[in-house]
């Protein structure tokens, strides 16, 4: 018996110390991270001698070419960003969910991959200036999209959105019936298979991903709910935002913005820095 | 001489005395049987002689040499253990057999073991492998399975599992053969044919401990008979004074039991 | 169909290149696993109290709790808490923490597998070995091992194949496995977007494969079928 609780007794502080670790990973990160970041996080990837890009498989921002290489319009303004300080650039495919923790597990140094502005991410994250704007569309059916072009039409709808992104706080603003997937491509899928009626994704997406000449040809998108703008996360308290505003101001400033956006078909929504 | 002398052994479990003050001795070439009901404590003297139990008291002697001595702790070690138990056969109730092996492996295994140690092994593997093996092939003859050499364990009847374990156990020479109940584990019909070749075994001097439950053939085959119970030695003597003329009021009573039953 | 049949070629490529990824850490826990499952095994039925105590309580922890949780803290655990991440971003930082998460896991759950295979043979063989004058290891390696061995192939084979589909939790990590790879392009990848087909696909693989290894495995059974 004795032993029985010395074991439970060890048991409950293994957990419970497991379990200060984690608020420390993200209600503590403040002064922790500063402690480094304060010291510099751009020391810290300089010394280091690469800078670790978090990313996901997502045209036009960041996604692979012929080569196996990572281009879009996030990595080619990454790229350009770790050479003007001297660093390499290596992109790292994540998990969308773990951003956060790939982010304060330092596993990464920064998300660039068309991430919106939300409060979550800007409280949990320090973020550079929104460099592009976007929008949260509805994806239904062509064949019924006349009846679904306003807000007002949507309420006898059942939605499929990524959890916890833009579109899943719109919905649920909205009061609508939803349900939350893994990623907007599930809820596209989702809408194809019939499982659900309509999806929210991002407009960006969207224009590259339904419709004539993609894979959801018989999926189109009708009204916007909101507008929005892309930013780059690093870890709280970084030095590294700063240095990323001025990195766009310059590229605003001499055009290589514009240029990079044009390439990708992305210039009508790049941010005058 | 005698070639085994047992001492004063004592053995207890937890706080249960298993065995009580048992001493006994062998002549060389002769066979003695040990009766008793079950947990009297035969078993375990047997356990004890191959070192499968440790005594708690006593000493254990095999030609004059000193094995074991409860009060010497050098003779306890475990390295010395092994080499000593060869001087013992043990042939256990169930067999043992490795399932493994074929009849003539189980026969050949422990020898090739022991005879890789042989620092001669090497140069003369091939001359060795050959007299181990006609020397199993003999055993297995002796005990009536020259047809079944190669047949695996489950593919054999109790009766001839444990000719197969005998051979197995006379395949390292020991000094004493000890029998634990051989034919307890076997139908009725096939007990003969084990106690048959324990039988020529005795004809031919091979020096035995049989614990066993047959009366008449521990009667038979036996030189000497030894009454157990309540892990004490209570009468030992010659068969014919053991079995007709009982000293004690105990040995009677279990004798008549086994009579009538 | 026809556009299937035109973006085949370069599905199967990325999905070669997933499934590589798959076997690779398949491979390399069960290289792992078998020996510290073992070293577990002896761990928990060794008489040195501490050490047996030791190993049965981690048991209890890998076994109680799901594998993808594991895979969360070992990789993310160091950097998050420790400010120290040992493994890294890179791909190769991520394949050693799901080799070292998937190792653990599944030696534990060997070491139960193997534990019950040594105490299901009975003490009498080895009784037998010692009054025939073998060694301890002579006995467990000419009598023993291989009865064990023919105890544990049908869990072991269980476990083994549950392995194969388990390798798909470490996309919780970013390990780009099979699914990963077929799942790129529903969203967009290599040119494709929004196929679905790709992720079914991928149970063929697996389908392929463990008919493969059921074959084999079914193969050894029947080799230790001539004893009982």
């Amino acid at each position: 018996m004795k032993k029985l609780i010395v074991f439970m007794l060890t048991l409950t502080m293994a957990l419970s110390l497991a379990a200060c670790g984690n608020s420390a990973g993200s209600g503590e990160k403040d002064d922790s991270a500063s402690d480094t970041a304060s010291e510099s996080d751009i020391a810290y990837v300089k010394e280091k001698g690469t800078l670790v890009v978090g990313i996901t498989d997502f045209a036009p921002m960041d996604y692979k070419d012929g080569n196996d290489e990572w281009i879009g319009f996030d990595a080619d303004m990454a790229k350009a960003f770790a050479e003007s300080i001297g660093v390499d650039v290596e992109f790292v495919e994540i998990d969308w969910d773990n951003k956060i923790m790939e982010l304060d597990g330092k596993t990464i140094d920064c998300v660039w991959n068309g991430m919106t502005l939300t409060d979550e991410v800007t409280s949990a994250m320090e973020c550079s200036n929104a460099y592009c704007n976007n929008a949260q569309v509805v994806v239904v059916p062509s064949d019924v999209a006349d009846k679904y072009q306003d807000v007002d039409s949507l309420s006898d709808l059942t939605f499929a959105v990524e959890a916890g992104s833009a579109g899943e706080k719109e919905i649920s603003a909205l009061d609508l019936e939803y349900t939350a997937v893994k990623a907007q491509a599930d809820a596209l899928m989702e809408v194809a298979a019939g499982t659900s009626d309509a999806a929210v994704i991002d407009s960006l997406m969207a224009a590259a991903m339904v419709g004539d000449g993609t894979g959801y040809e018989d999926l189109t998108y009708t009204c916007g709910l909101n507008s929005e703008e892309y930013g780059v996360g690093f870890r709280k308290g970084s030095d590294f935002a700063e240095e990323l505003n001025k990195f766009f101001k310059e590229s605003y400033a001499d055009g290589s913005m514009e240029e990079c956006a044009e390439k990708y078909g992305v210039q009508a929504a790049i941010i005058e820095q | 001489m005698a070639i085994l002398e047992v001492e004063h052994i004592c053995k207890s479990f937890n706080r249960t005395e298993v065995l009580k003050d048992i001493s006994f001795s062998l002549e060389k070439g002769q066979a003695v049987s040990i009766i008793g009901s079950s947990g009297s404590g035969k078993t375990t003297l047997l356990r004890c002689l191959n070192f499968l139990e440790t005594p708690d008291k006593g000493i254990i002697r095999v030609g004059g040499e000193t094995l074991f001595d409860a009060a010497d702790p050098a003779t306890k070690a475990e390295s010395a253990i092994r080499k000593k138990r060869l001087h013992f056969g043990l042939v256990f109730q169930s067999f043992n057999l490795f399932p493994q092996y074929t009849a003539l492996e189980n026969v050949m295994l422990a020898r090739e073991l022991l005879a890789k140690e042989q620092a001669d092994y090497k140069t003369k593997k091939k001359e060795i492998q050959e007299e181990i093996q006609e020397l199993a092939k003999t055993l297995l003859s002796q005990m009536g399975l020259e047809n079944r050499m190669h047949s695996y364990p489950h593919q054999l009847s109790g009766g001839q599992c444990q000719r197969v374990a005998i051979a197995r156990a006379l395949a390292l020479r020991p000094d004493i053969l000890c029998f634990d109940e051989p034919t307890s584990a076997l139908d009725p019909e096939l007990t003969g044919e084990v106690l048959r070749v324990i039988k020529e075994l005795a004809d031919k001097n091979t020096t035995m401990v049989i614990v066993t439950h047959e009366m008449a053939f521990a009667r038979d085959v036996a030189n000497h008979v030894i009454f157990m119970d309540d892990g004490a030695i209570i009468e030992q003597g010659s068969p014919t004074q053991v079995f007709e003329s009982p000293a004690e009021e105990r040995t009677r009573q279990f004798l008549s039991r086994y009579t009538q039953g | 169909m026809e556009q299937i049949l035109e973006q085949m070629p370069i599905v199967i490529e990325a999905l070669n290149v997933g499934f590589l990824q798959t076997l690779k850490l398949f491979f390399v826990t069960l290289v792992g696993a078998f020996p510290l499952g073992l070293i577990i095994a002896f761990g928990s039925m060794s008489h040195f109290r501490p050490l047996s105590y030791f190993c049965k309580f981690l048991v209890w922890i890998i076994r109680g709790t799901p594998l993808m949780i594991q895979l969360l803290i070992i990789y993310y655990f160091p950097g998050l808490v420790l400010h120290n991440p040992i493994w890294g971003g890179g791909e190769s930082g991520r394949f050693l923490a799901a080799s070292f998460s998937f190792i653990l896991n599944y030696a534990c759950y060997f070491s139960e597998i193997y534990r019950g295979g040594i105490q299901g043979v009975p003490i009498g063989q080895e009784e037998a070995g010692l009054v025939l004058g073998m060694t301890k290891s002579q006995i467990f390696f000419k009598v023993t091992l291989l009865q064990m061995i023919k105890r544990i192939v049908p869990p072991m084979s269980n476990e083994i194949i549950t392995l194969v589909k388990d390798t798909s939790l470490a996309r919780i990590i970013a390990l780009q496995e099979i699914i990963w790879a077929g799942q790129a392009f529903m969203k967009g990848s290599h040119g494709i977007s929004g196929a679905i087909w790709p992720l079914f696909f991928t149970a063929v693989y697996y389908l392929i494969f463990n008919g493969i290894l059921t074959l084999l495995l079914g193969r050894l059974e029947k080799k230790l079928d001539y004893f009982r």
